[in-house]
């Protein structure tokens, strides 16, 4: 037990504050990568480029991929401070998921060739898992690949593909073995997106944002991108993102509820400041409950990490809880603002601004609660692994 | 950062979970519950000599060190066990506010009660039901020898019946609403003028109503300074709170064990009701609570032991061991259907004494608005 940082740990705190300061426009509040704006996403990548100079992407990579080799910890603390200031990284696809999956499964060359140029924010990597119809059941995926000399040809559609249209990687979940047991024929591969065999077809979300359909038609990959071996895939996607690159979703919360309580310090209901009410205060209350809830159930993944212990219940208690958390966070962010949460944002009478209650915290809730499973997935996780009951 | 246990919690809480499940089994919890005392005075001596009551009280005092971690592991091996003893009341309470008031009354009396020799139980609550000073009423005149006379009731009152002495809480100074003009007064219950009356409750708990009928107590039963009394009580009962939410937790955790025990067996409509997802959501519920209350409960007993800002984390932990202490139940009820209604099974046990703890020491809109006090501080 432990809960006070060193005064080395502060000092590394300070420091990502200040390269914040100083790289994002005051009042900064556009994080997320789910929307289609390019001079969002110009300025976005321009700032990760800078956050990749600094060795800050792969903070805990081992040195001779690029990496700072830090440990968990300090990745914790830049998560919080990026997380709290809405810094807008991209390429989360590329040096979280497979980054994770080459650091973990990725044989030496593989390591050598692709981490470095993710460290360096110039190969960006998207996601090619979900299928029309293989969405919850991801095993069910129907996308073939087929050995060719050396290469493989992979046909089939991939959905919901974030940021696709600017990636020239797709992280890609492929059947190579259709008449292998379900979750033993599939295997991953880094698919050059730039090649005739891969097109997109926008897919337009209520954020006013963009994902993609991603068809693949011959697209053709060299074997040495197979990440881990063949067939054996869904270990690698069971694996999910690296360890190492903990995040801090408790803290997207804790900068809502900030600008909430500031917010109801001057906002009137009733002919009262909302700070003064009851039914507002107990609101705000239950919020702070839910960022908590979120922060220990982050130290404790931590400490699972620094122990190399596996997580209580599979896991699945945090992902349950993060997923359930926000949407009900969203929603007393709206009951507390009332008739005027509504408006979007640029309205002068708009309550607060667009990451603390207004109609695009609900896009971003959506998001959050379904992507990378649904929290009904979670919870059949939970009771089945987590808690032995059976299928 | 590390939010584990040390090793030697870890051990503490295999030996006290071994020890209650030994000692504390459900058919002795039924009797004790049944029997006049309310708790076991047997359970009680061997705590004493394994030296658990004077755990999380310094040596200088006659303690033997350990803090409010130590203590929460022991909680919740006797939250899963439901053992009943007055440890809260007197081994925490009692003598913490007996430490910290340092008179040589209180001195005198700290020994027999961490040797469990004697009892002292907090009275706290009157008719407002609330749990802060606000809720603090009853009147306490001071005399000119620096005496008090106490008049009026306390309800709620945990073990008065076994107990030697009550602390009081009175209200020697006017400003309803503020934490100053409380009084803390040592008072025996076997002292005239004071009258106890056994309150039958929902938990099955020993509960009391003591009544002051105009009892005047010396200028020695002051404990800690006139009018400053919430000051000491504060610290001593948000170290409180934060063991009755591990005790919460050890009985969501054994309501669990029971719930996914009871799924995996029964049988209906032709499989084991534990492969329906509606049963399986009650289930994880009781999982995702429980194990919530325990992160909380380790956080806030980390800072108080580590001596570190509290904030938020103690109202945090027991605002969410309140909300465990309903849903775990109900949801407990729900997957046993009929049966848990039934008094020869045990999940009305647990849903029965969660009701007192829920209410006990901040109920959740106590807590939630202590909360709300930080963040608009």
């Amino acid at each position: 037990m432990e809960l006070q940082l060193t005064a080395a740990q502060n000092e590394w705190r300070e420091e990502v504050r200040e390269f914040l300061d100083t790289e994002l426009p005051a009042e900064w509040e556009r994080s997320t990568e789910w929307c289609e704006d390019e001079d969002f996403w110009e300025f976005a990548t321009g700032f990760t480029r800078k956050v990749s100079a600094k060795g800050w992407i792969g903070l805990t990579w081992p040195e001779e991929y690029g990496g700072l080799a830090r440990p968990p910890i300090d990745q914790l603390i830049f998560s919080e401070e990026f997380t709290y200031h809405d810094a807008p990284l991209v390429n989360t696809i590329g040096w979280g998921l497979a980054a994770g999956a080459l650091l973990r499964g990725g044989t030496e060359a593989q390591k050598q060739k692709f981490l470095p140029p993710i460290q360096r924010t110039e190969v960006l990597w998207a996601e090619g898992y979900t299928e029309p119809e293989a969405g919850s059941d991801l095993a069910s995926l129907t996308t073939r690949a087929v050995r060719d000399g050396d290469e493989w040809v992979l046909t089939g559609q991939k959905t919901f593909t974030t940021w696709g249209s600017h990636a020239d990687m797709l992280f890609t979940a492929t059947r190579t073995d259709p008449d292998a047991p379900r979750h033993r024929g599939i295997t991953i591969f880094g698919v050059p997106i730039h090649q005739p065999g891969v097109s997109f077809g926008p897919l337009l979300n209520i954020g006013g944002g963009r994902q993609n359909h991603t068809f693949l038609d011959g697209a053709r990959v060299p074997h040495e991108n197979m990440i881990g071996s063949e067939g054996r895939g869904w270990d690698l996607i069971m694996g999910g993102f690296y360890g190492g690159n903990i995040g801090a979703a408790y803290m997207d919360a804790q900068q809502k509820l900030d600008k909430m309580v500031a917010w109801c310090k001057t906002a009137r209901r009733n002919g009262r400041l909302l700070i003064v009410d009851p039914v507002g205060r107990d609101q705000l209350a239950e919020m702070d409950l839910l960022v908590q809830a979120e922060r220990l159930l982050t130290y404790e993944a931590l400490s699972n990490i620094q122990s190399k212990r596996p997580p209580a219940f599979a896991g699945a208690i945090g992902q349950v809880q993060s997923k359930e958390a926000v949407t009900r966070f969203a929603e007393l962010t709206n009951l507390i603002a009332g008739r005027v949460g509504q408006l979007a944002v640029g309205s002068a009478w708009a309550p607060i601004d667009v990451a603390s209650g207004g109609p695009e915290a609900w896009f971003r809730t959506s998001i959050r609660n379904h992507g990378g499973g649904t929290p009904q997935v979670k919870r059949m996780v939970l009771a089945t692994r987590g808690l032995g009951l059976p299928r | 950062m590390d939010i584990d246990l040390e090793q030697h919690q870890v051990d503490l809480a295999d030996t006290a979970r071994r020890f209650f499940e030994a000692r504390s089994t459900i058919t002795a919890v039924r009797g004790w519950e049944a029997s006049e005392v309310g708790f076991s005075p047997e359970v009680w001596a061997e705590m004493a000599r394994l030296g658990w009551l004077r755990l999380g009280h310094p040596e200088s005092i006659g303690g033997v060190g350990g803090g409010v971690l130590e203590l929460s592991v022991i909680y919740q091996a006797m939250g899963r066990t439901l053992a009943p003893v007055p440890h809260l009341e007197s081994a925490v309470i009692g003598a913490g506010v007996l430490a910290g008031a340092d008179t040589p009354a209180a001195r005198d009396l700290l020994e027999p009660v961490l040797s469990g020799t004697s009892i002292v139980t907090p009275a706290l609550a009157e008719d407002d039901a609330g749990f802060g000073p606000e809720s603090i009423a009853m009147p306490a005149t001071v005399e000119a020898d620096g005496g008090l006379r106490l008049a009026g009731s306390k309800i709620l009152v945990g073990y008065a019946n076994s107990a030697s002495h009550v602390i009081v809480a009175a209200r020697t100074a006017p400003g309803s609403g503020e934490s100053s003009g409380i009084t803390l007064a040592l008072v025996e219950t076997a002292a005239p003028g004071v009258t106890l009356t056994k309150l039958p409750n929902l938990a099955g708990y020993p509960l009391y109503a003591v009544t002051f009928d105009s009892v005047r107590v010396g200028p020695e039963a002051v404990l800690g300074r006139m009018n400053a009394g919430w000051e000491l009580l504060e610290p001593v009962v948000e170290r409180a709170a934060v063991l009755r939410a591990a005790q919460i937790q050890g009985a969501a955790e054994r309501l669990l064990e029971l719930s996914v025990g009871y799924a995996e067996r029964r049988s209906q409509f032709g499989q084991v009701i534990g492969r329906y997802q509606a049963v399986q959501y009650l289930c994880s519920d009781i999982a995702i609570n429980s194990h919530l209350t325990s992160l909380m409960v380790r956080y806030a007993a980390g800072l108080l032991d580590a001596g570190l800002p509290v904030g938020k984390a103690v109202s945090e932990a027991k605002a969410q061991a309140n909300l465990t202490a309903r849903l775990a139940p109900e949801r407990a009820h729900a997957v046993h259907a009929g049966i848990a209604f039934i008094l020869d099974f045990d999940v009305q046990l647990f849903t029965r004494r969660c009701r007192h703890w829920e209410l006990d020491l901040g109920d959740e809109r106590y807590h939630r608005e202590r909360i709300a006090d930080v963040l608009a501080a």
